[in-house]
């Protein structure tokens, strides 16, 4: 891709991901005692941006293009993430956002299939959105439409043996066209990955499973870009091991687990918006 | 594949299984987007035909059922119309909460068929049978469940739940030498249960491959001088609310099932007749809510009562034990 | 017309193929018609055209169009030239 080119997809990215951090903090804000899980929406923001700002496909107020690239957030509680980036291309209003989690509001704290506002599944029950990619991929190869597949799963949510049943089929499928991020920010909901079940080296577990595997920081938008505008040149299932940071944006934030699943107050949204404008 | 008698012993020789391979292979030539899944049980499921004919309409995802049921799923909201099949317990019990999450609260389409339920492989021990079935799906809203009596109803069921509006699950039950109930064809609608034989005195309500054994009870029955509806409830879920209401008019309501008397038709029945006035008692037949030791079909059928004598002689007591209040 | 020739009939029939795929030397799963599946089709044609119920242990061992004469004719009458 040539440099130009480069900078621009850059920048619009970045302020992609500023919007959907913007719009995390507005609606964890309104949750109110609710609570939110922020730690786990910050650190696939960069990912989730890079997606929906560059690398999908997608038609301008049309949620139901058959052409459509599909995203499939298999960690669901990083909701936040997704429905920001929905917002931001268009499918979700800001009006819609402040419901988030009110009483039977189309955006609760897992996502729930609507596909009018582009959320393609109910996900949120650990390991399953990989299987679910494969059959959509599947259909994808069958239809000869050969539109992408990206699922984002959680590191601990590798803990569930249904996402290796769906790590073995996947290259038995020659899904070239499903791509699987691992968001590896070594946390899950009490403690860190390597306190609870240590997940060893994720890397090389999905290679030998038969993936074609990249390891790359999650947070690095260069890095992202070169990746993404290479990968339908590879002829295999992709598994990205995304390094991360759960709570990435914010100093008070990142790496802190107790941001999982908490109450985000008037005066910590008012400190960590102004860090976003910095 | 013609309804007509020479098949119709065909589907009985060869038992469901086999009968839904067959049926599932006519499927395919009939219906362009009709896809088949299963956990490497082509053979066991009669589908090696089916997978040799029709190779790109056939996934086999290996022993992995939470998969297949994702996968499934994933190509249901993609329009296929997708049947997915395996041993009963690994079918239903496996799987469950995919099947809750993908099929029940997501509501993407998809038909299960779940092979060999109840007692049929007693010999291979409990893991491989499955008294729980009914009662897990049951629970799990937007799922109807069908258990077709014989043969010629396994293949009618197979083609109205992949055409019916909501996912499905198929229990077949019964080995080979399956007995013939339907000897022609029929008006099949899932929800709408058949009365196969007229009767005043009581109802039995069944289901599955024991349809045969209360039909054969019926008859001895009537040499007892009790008259019995005998009512083939092949779709306990939506069940048919109008029949029950029709059964409370007789003087005892029996269900009889290939599975645990908790949670399964019985159940069912009793929730239904709960919400109605005056109505008579209810006796539960099948299994009493046991793992108990294994064996070869009929012979565990007969130990769980579920054998024709044995629901006589079950039905007879009741009655004597209701006239002496 | 003859049992040999009536159960040739019935092969084809039962099996649904044509002559050109039939031969006296035909053998259980030696054609993709004749499977488990096939076989049991075939053993119902055979019971109800000559009007008899086999055994279990014969519809087994009934592995070829040769054996299924043998087995017809010693222990169900079926006379073949």
């Amino acid at each position: 891709m040539q440099e130009e080119k480069k900078l621009e997809y850059l920048d619009k990215i970045k302020k992609f991901s500023v919007n959907v951090r913007k719009n995390i903090l507005k609606m964890a804000l309104s949750a109110g005692s609710s609570s939110a899980h922020i730690g786990g929406a910050l650190s696939i923001t960069d990912i989730v941006s890079t997606l929906f700002a560059y690398k999908m496909n997608f038609e301008k107020n049309n949620p139901l293009d058959e052409n459509r690239d599909r995203f499939i957030l298999s960690k669901g509680h990083a909701c936040l993430a997704y429905y920001a980036a929905l917002c931001g291309i268009g499918y979700i209003s800001e009006e819609e956002l402040n419901t988030f989690e009110k009483n039977e509001s189309n955006l609760l704290g897992h996502p729930v299939i609507n596909k009018e506002l582009g959320i393609e599944f109910s996900n949120g029950s650990l390991g399953m959105g990989l299987s679910l990619g494969i059959g959509v991929a599947l259909s994808s190869l069958k239809k000869k439409k050969n539109f992408n597949v990206f699922v984002v799963v959680g590191d601990g949510e590798c803990n569930e043996g249904s996402v290796w049943e769906a790590a073995m089929a996947a290259p038995n499928f020659k899904l070239n066209n499903l791509h699987v991020i691992i968001d590896r920010n070594n946390f899950q909901q009490t403690g860190s990955n390597k306190e609870i079940m240590d997940l060893g080296n994720l890397k090389d577990k999905w290679k030998s499973f038969g993936w074609d595997t990249t390891e790359l920081d999650g947070h690095n938008l260069t890095d992202l870009i070169n990746y993404f505008s290479e990968s339908d040149t590879i002829n295999k299932p992709k598994a990205i091991v995304a390094n991360t940071i759960k709570g990435k944006g914010f100093s008070f934030f990142e790496n802190n687990n107790n941001w999982h699943h908490a109450v985000l107050t008037k005066s910590l949204y008012e400190k960590a918006i102004n860090e976003l404008q910095e | 594949m013609e309804i007509n008698e020479r098949n119709i012993k065909v589907w009985s020789t060869i038992g469901t299984r086999a009968t839904f391979g067959m049926a599932a292979l006519e499927l395919a030539k009939k219906y362009d987007d009709l896809i088949v899944l299963t956990c490497d049980v082509s053979t066991s499921a009669g589908l090696d035909r089916f997978r040799k004919t029709f190779p790109e309409k056939y996934i086999d995802v290996g022993i992995a059922e939470q998969n297949m049921i994702g996968i499934a799923a994933g190509l249901a909201s993609e329009n296929y119309k997708v049947i997915t099949t395996t041993f009963t317990p690994f079918q239903t019990a496996r799987c469950c909460e995919q099947i809750k999450v993908n099929l029940g609260y997501m509501k993407n389409k998809v038909c299960m068929v779940g092979i060999a339920s109840g007692l049929a492989l007693g010999t291979l021990g409990y893991t491989h049978c499955s008294i729980e079935d009914i009662g897990i799906i049951r629970s799990i809203p937007g799922i109807s469940i069908i258990s077709p009596a014989d043969g010629l109803e396994t293949v009618k069921a197979l083609e109205a739940a992949i055409n019916y509006e909501t996912s499905c699950y198929l229990r077949l039950t019964g080995i080979s030498n399956n007995p013939i109930i339907y000897s022609k064809d029929y008006k099949f609608e899932i929800g709408k249960s058949i009365k196969l034989k007229e009767g005043k005195d009581i109802t039995i309500i069944c289901c599955g491959a024991v349809v045969h054994e209360c039909l054969r009870a019926s008859e001895i029955l009537e040499t007892n001088n009790v008259s019995c509806k005998v009512i083939n409830m092949h779709t306990i879920k939506p069940i048919d609310r109008n029949v029950i209401k029709e059964a409370v008019k007789t003087k005892l309501i029996v269900t009889v099932e290939e599975h645990n008397i908790i949670g399964g038709l019985g159940s069912a029945v009793a929730e239904c007749k709960s919400e109605l006035k005056d109505t008579p008692a209810q006796l539960s037949l099948g299994i009493k809510d046991t793992y108990d030791k294994g064996g070869e079909y009929n012979f565990l059928k007969e130990k769980h009562g579920l054998s024709s004598e044995k629901i006589v002689n079950d039905i007879l007591q009741k009655i004597k034990f209701q006239n002496e209040q | 017309m003859s049992n040999n020739k009536k159960l040739q009939e019935i092969f084809l029939e039962s099996l649904d193929i044509k002559e050109d795929k039939f031969n006296e030397g035909l053998k259980y799963n030696e054609i993709p018609e004749w499977d488990s599946i096939g076989h049991m089709s075939l053993i119902s044609a055979i019971e109800e055209k000559f009007s008899i119920t086999m055994e279990t242990d014969d519809i087994i061992d009934f592995n070829s169009f040769q054996k299924g004469q043998e087995i017809l004719e010693s222990k169900y009458q079926v006379k073949f030239e």
